[in-house]
């Protein structure tokens, strides 16, 4: 059995192709990276695959199960959760009550409330954010939030999870964090598609590389591929020499 | 921690035995009846904030679920001869009965057109009831002979009690957790698991259950009005108001905004609805403005920099003790 299976997935808002049959799939336990310009459809990939839209054609078959165009949070409660990449944290909450939340709702959900705090400090650590569960998440810095969204769609127990530019935005060092950490999540057993603009953290992190232009997939391969496909230096890497 | 806990449980019982010993200590019915006034607006404003303070949608049409609680209330307790609870429950279901119509469409829309939903309906069946009931409505004279005010001070006294306790139960359990996530941010709360339009429905249908019996508590309370009159937007207004000058998504933020605004309207006797609506209504604005968490942010504030204060003058003494 596929462990994600997408098939001729399409999307248009208006007259715009925003995804053309895109075909595509995902080994169990790998980092799939999937990059390409500025408004080429990954954002957009990544919202058909959690319900936040509903596609105009195709499939998308998770662990065996037809999970096209389902309702938001049935695809966080069967296992795919994500990221966003404008943060939408709970400002007034405090980062416990943040995590508590994906902990209480998501897989397997905690039996009660106390329950899910407690459960909902081991994702506080997994991304050392314990020391601040109790700080409001308005008072935390903008890589704070980051890790606190990772920390809530980890505390729903996925089996996939989808980051949308976890690094964008963050530093040389703190971008180094993030990707000691996403290995870290991957040693875990979680299967994840990363979406980055960050050419040399992809080609590092990934397993396979998809690249979309205009919301076409353009090249689907290994990063020693993708890195010297020419069609994907013309479009998107430029003619950089790729350093791996 | 545990301290303020036992703090906020002396309070509770004091303020439960006060209301208990009321009608002992004053014989005024003036007072008792003031008193009235007051738990039926905590009631009101208690059940407002439920959906519209931790769930984060603005209902504009809250006087549609107390006026179809006391109208069914009235209708059935007077002229169908049912005893008086069953009148109210039937009372608090037919107001579910219409969050439940109601708020499966208006949920599918999002956000301001649920507040201009909830205000045509409230409009609407404001002047429905004024067109189908355009007499006024009495207690028959056998009734007025044996009035009692007392028993119905105590019935607001329970429903009073029963609103705020539903409302603390609901907000610190998992489902309040997730109404509270919808509030905060509706895409982050689904993308977690909750289903933001079932949390609504959820918030809506107790709201509306509580405001109902709120309303039938009224019709049994009240010797002689015109039904509509449980209808009018000032219903919804006034416990907005008191929400949010007391302070949304709190336990007392209503609480201390329906005492307030009950106190100051005697305080001011502005009985008149339309100079009592411009007052409030200023103040509101206000409050919105410069105070969006109400008395309670403004009690918070000033809290904190107390202790600031007090804190850094205890830093001093503390260095100068050091010093010497
Ligand atoms: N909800 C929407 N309504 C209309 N157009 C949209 C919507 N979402 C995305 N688009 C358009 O679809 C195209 C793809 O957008 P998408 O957000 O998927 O790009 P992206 O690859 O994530 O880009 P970026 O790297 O800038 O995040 C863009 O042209 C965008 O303007
Ligand atoms: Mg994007």
């Amino acid at each position: 059995m596929q462990f994600l299976q997408v098939r001729g997935l399409a999307k248009s808002f208006g007259g715009l192709m925003a995804i053309h049959d895109l075909d595509f799939e995902i080994e169990e336990g790998a980092i799939l990276g999937l990059i390409g310009p500025n408004g080429s459809g990954k954002t957009t990939t990544l919202n058909l695959l959690t319900g936040f839209l509903r596609p105009d054609a195709g499939t998308i078959t998770f662990r065996g199960h037809n999970v096209t165009g389902i309702a938001r949070h049935r695809a966080c409660q069967k296992g795919i959760a994500r990221t966003f990449q404008l943060t939408k944290t709970f400002l007034d909450f405090t980062a416990l009550q943040n995590v508590m939340v994906g902990r209480a709702y998501g897989q397997q959900p905690a039996r009660n409330l106390r329950a899910a705090a407690e459960e909902a400090k081991e994702s506080l650590e997994q991304v050392g954010l314990l020391d601040k569960a109790g700080f409001m998440a308005k008072d935390l810095t903008l890589m704070q939030r980051k890790k606190l969204e990772l920390a809530r769609a980890l505390a729903s127990r996925p089996q996939l999870l989808l980051l949308d530019e976890l690094m964008a935005g963050l530093n040389a060092a703190e971008a180094e964090d993030a990707m000691a950490l996403i290995r870290r999540i991957r040693d875990s057993g979680i299967t994840m598609i990363v979406v980055e603009h960050i050419v040399k953290a992809i080609l590092g992190l990934s397993d396979r590389i998809i690249v979309l232009n205009m919301g076409e997939k353009i090249a689907d391969g290994p990063p020693g591929e993708i890195c010297f496909d020419p069609h994907v230096i013309e479009v998107y890497l430029g003619k950089a020499p790729c350093l791996l | 921690m545990t301290g303020k806990r036992i703090i906020t449980l002396v309070l509770i019982i004091a303020v439960l035995a006060l209301l208990a010993a009321l009608p002992a200590v004053v014989s005024r019915d003036s007072i008792i009846n003031m008193a009235v006034l007051v738990l039926l607006y905590v009631a009101l404003a208690s059940s407002w904030n439920i959906l519209g303070g931790y769930t984060g949608q603005t209902n504009l049409g809250h006087a549609a679920f107390f006026g179809l609680g006391g109208l069914t209330t009235r209708l059935l307790w007077l002229s169908a001869g049912w005893s008086l609870f069953p009148s109210l429950l039937a009372g608090a279901g037919a107001a579910t009965t219409l969050a439940l119509i109601i708020g499966t469409p208006a949920f599918k829309l999002k956000g301001v057109y649920f507040a201009i939903g909830t205000l045509a309906l409230g409009q609407v069946l404001n002047v429905t009831v004024g067109d189908m009931f355009p007499m006024i409505t009495s207690l028959p004279v056998q009734q007025l002979v044996s009035y009692q005010l007392l028993p119905r001070y105590y019935l607001f006294v329970g429903l009073a009690v029963l609103t705020v306790g539903t409302a603390y139960v609901l907000v610190n359990s998992r489902l309040g957790l997730g109404m509270m996530a919808v509030r905060e941010e509706e895409e982050a709360a689904e993308s977690l698991g909750v289903s933001a339009f079932r949390h609504k429905l959820l918030a809506l249908v107790v709201s509306a259950f509580l405001a109902g019996l709120t309303g039938g508590a009224f019709a049994f309370y009240h010797v002689g009005y015109y039904p509509q009159f449980l209808f009018s937007p000032v219903w919804t207004f006034d416990a907005l108001m008191m929400a949010y000058i007391g302070g949304t998504g709190t336990i007392i933020g209503p609480i201390i905004g329906a005492l307030f605004f009950v106190v100051a309207k005697e305080l001011l006797a502005l009985r008149l609805v339309e100079i009592h609506l411009t007052v409030f209504g200023t103040l509101f604005i206000l409050v919105v403005l410069f105070l969006p968490g109400g008395f309670v942010q403004a009690w918070a504030s000033i809290r904190r920099a107390l202790v600031r204060q007090l804190g850094a003058r205890g830093v001093r003494l503390a260095s100068r003790r050091q010093a010497s």
